[in-house]
């Protein structure tokens, strides 16, 4: 970034304008001031309120879809005039595994078990793989293996979710279930988990290779200058280096795999009991039997009940709150980013 | 290796797990090729079977097999260039303002943290907004109109980034230069930075259509699960359904005999359209590199 000049002399001399110190702004001392006609003075003020305006409604976005998001979603907890169903207690929504709408139960925690657990297997493959494969990119491969991965990463992240799911449902449901389950249904976490794997990684492999890339390379040369190996380097010293950006970036990518509904609903299962069933189990490896049980994720269950509930009956509030839920855990994680890239600053 | 340089001399373990390492490196990378490849081979062989003049110009059957994609296709791209004359004025315009008069302040921070909040904002989230508001408040129920404003939410923090990003590229002499010459600030960015700017908004402004174009989620939830029955239909209040839809809706709702052969067909041809797109960006982008050259 060049250097921003403090005052902008000819920002300021004309027609009122607040001193802009940015980038587009003429700036700097000794700058000659136009007189510019009255057309041009009444077409720049209009067209600075329009981009105004724009940038206003992305801000309003933000917050309307808190709104509403909150207006539909809290309604199932408040006794309110068009609910045709009673008041929910927050404990009996979010402490409790027992979702049975129809009987009027409305415990949610199996989805959020279940997002976090889909979640978390998925990040367990694709952060070491996709920090690995950045570190690979900026500091290790030639420069056509560069190129490919770029490319290859470009297509993955274009592919639609449904097109993963599809790919799933198709190819990678019917081999696992064949070759390590003796041909019993392989959906649920696992393989849930791997497809969302492959959609989040190159988030965080691009990420990553920024944050690699962006190190100062005499961090890299003094390594070697003192003897490290190339691996040594690595793992001693630009891993440990560029850690908060790295971090960002599996915040994004979880982000990312929390909030992907369509892909993961076509290959999970789509049972809201799992936890129920997991409990009556006697199964003596129940971590494994957990991997391919059908089971439910907050997004899945959106996608697959929002369009059979009534607006405004419980069951279709409690969904919303689910949605609601989802959008403030992603302000969370977008908080946590800005935490983490003030952590690298100090 | 150069004669100034010290030689070092090196444990045999580390220089074990040195090439150990190396090898594990190149295998993940390699796997991730291997992915691509088998997830493109596997989808474009099972949709080759299907793939035929008539599948993509036969209207779409509900009950019966034998059906096609035409509606599909033509809703997709409908949708996708709404969604985009939609997104894009306010995209570049909230882009334009967080790179030429927002500052740098908190003002500028804060217009960072709305975008990137939108962007990492779940679809299924954006669908729920869109039911809400459209859909039911408005009226509009499952429509094209409610779909592309929908899915224009998804497009315009790409839009916003990618015009900022550009924006701020533009070299500072090219500015001076301009401001030099009497422009005023409105000229400036007209005529001298987003001229410059243009190729990276394009590229972006492709990839965003690449990505509308394969979003489900918000569309199920606000354009409907139903293509019109007349073609092509450009009406605005009718449901539209799109080629990603349609792929995820015979695969689950499965009243279609024939829905495993139009899921391949119709997975093919996302690929299909989504890798020419891909490889347009990757033309356009060498076409400007040699001629800037």
């Amino acid at each position: 970034m060049p250097e921003a000049p403090e005052v902008s002399i000819a920002a300021a001399s004309e027609g009122g304008y607040p001193v802009l110190k940015e980038d587009l702004s003429p700036a700097g001392a000794g700058v000659p001031t136009f007189k510019h006609s009255r057309l041009q003075r009444l077409a720049d003020r209009w067209a600075h309120l329009g981009f105004l305006i724009c940038s206003l409604l992305v801000v309003g976005l933000i917050g309307g879809i808190l709104y509403f998001l909150a207006t539909r979603g809290l309604a199932a907890f408040l006794p309110l005039a068009g609910n045709t169903g009673r008041a929910l207690s927050f404990s009996e929504v979010f402490l409790s595994a027992d979702w049975a709408p129809s009987s009027d139960r409305f415990g949610i925690l199996p989805f959020i078990a279940g997002s976090l657990g889909v979640t978390g297997l998925a990040l367990l493959i694709a952060a070491p793989a996709g920090i690995l494969t950045g570190v690979f990119i900026a500091k290790m491969a030639p420069a056509w293996m560069r190129n490919l991965m770029r490319q290859v990463m470009d297509l993955l992240v274009g592919i639609p979710s449904v097109v993963y799911g599809i790919f799933g449902l198709t190819v990678v449901l019917p081999l696992v279930s064949r070759t390590w389950l003796a041909d019993a249904p392989a959906s649920g976490f696992a393989v849930s988990a791997l497809i969302l794997a492959v959609m989040i990684v190159p988030t965080i492999v691009s990420l990553s290779t920024d944050a690699f890339e962006s190190l100062p390379a005499a961090l890299d040369e003094g390594a070697q200058a003192l003897g490290s190996s190339r691996w040594q380097a690595i793992w001693r010293v630009l891993i440990p280096a560029a850690r908060p950006r790295l971090l960002t970036a599996t915040v994004l990518g979880l982000g990312r795999a929390i909030g992907e509904a369509m892909a993961v609903q076509m290959v999970i299962g789509n049972n809201p009991q799992w936890m129920a069933l997991m409990r009556e189990s006697t199964d003596r490896a129940p971590f494994l039997r957990a991997l391919f049980t059908p089971a439910a994720t907050l997004t899945t269950e959106l996608v697959q009940e929002l369009p059979n509930t009534a607006a405004g009956s419980t069951w279709n509030n409690v969904l919303f709150a689910m949605g609601l839920l989802l959008y403030l855990l992603t302000m969370v994680l977008i908080l946590a980013t800005r935490r983490l890239g003030r952590g690298k600053e100090a | 290796m150069n004669a100034a340089v010290p030689v070092f001399r090196r444990s045999r373990t580390s220089k074990v797990v040195d090439r150990l390492m190396r090898g594990v490196l190149w295998a993940i990378a390699l796997a991730f090729v291997a992915v691509l490849i088998l997830f493109v081979g596997a989808i474009l062989k099972q949709g080759w079977p299907v793939l035929n003049l008539g599948f993509l110009t036969k209207m779409s059957e509900t009950l019966d097999a034998g059906g096609g994609i035409k509606p599909q296709i033509f809703n997709s791209i409908y949708l996708v260039v709404l969604s985009l004359g939609i997104s894009l004025p306010v995209g570049l315009g909230a882009g334009i303002y967080m790179a030429a008069y927002a500052g740098q302040g908190r003002a500028l921070r804060f217009l960072r943290l709305c975008i990137e909040t939108l962007a990492a904002t779940p679809s299924i989230v954006l669908a729920l907004f869109g039911m809400i508001v459209f859909v039911q408040a408005m009226g509009w129920s499952f429509s094209i109109r409610s779909g592309a404003l929908t899915l224009a939410l998804l497009n315009i923090p790409v839009i916003t980034r990618v015009t900022e990003v550009s924006l701020l590229a533009v070299p500072r002499e090219l500015k001076e230069a301009s401001y030099g010459l009497g422009a005023t600030k409105l000229q400036t960015i007209l005529k001298v930075a987003l001229p410059y700017a243009a190729t990276g908004i394009l590229t972006g402004l492709v990839l965003t259509a690449g990505r509308a174009f394969g979003e489900s989620a918000i569309l199920v939830f606000t354009a409907g699960t139903n293509a019109s029955a007349q073609f092509p239909d450009f009406r605005l209040t009718v449901p539209g359904e799109t080629l990603s839809v349609h792929l995820w809706y015979v695969t689950s709702d499965g009243t279609l005999p024939d829905a495993r052969e139009i899921a391949a067909g119709t997975a093919a041809v996302m690929i299909l359209v989504l890798l020419t797109l891909n490889l347009l960006v990757r033309l356009v982008d060498r076409a400007i590199r040699r001629r800037t050259r």
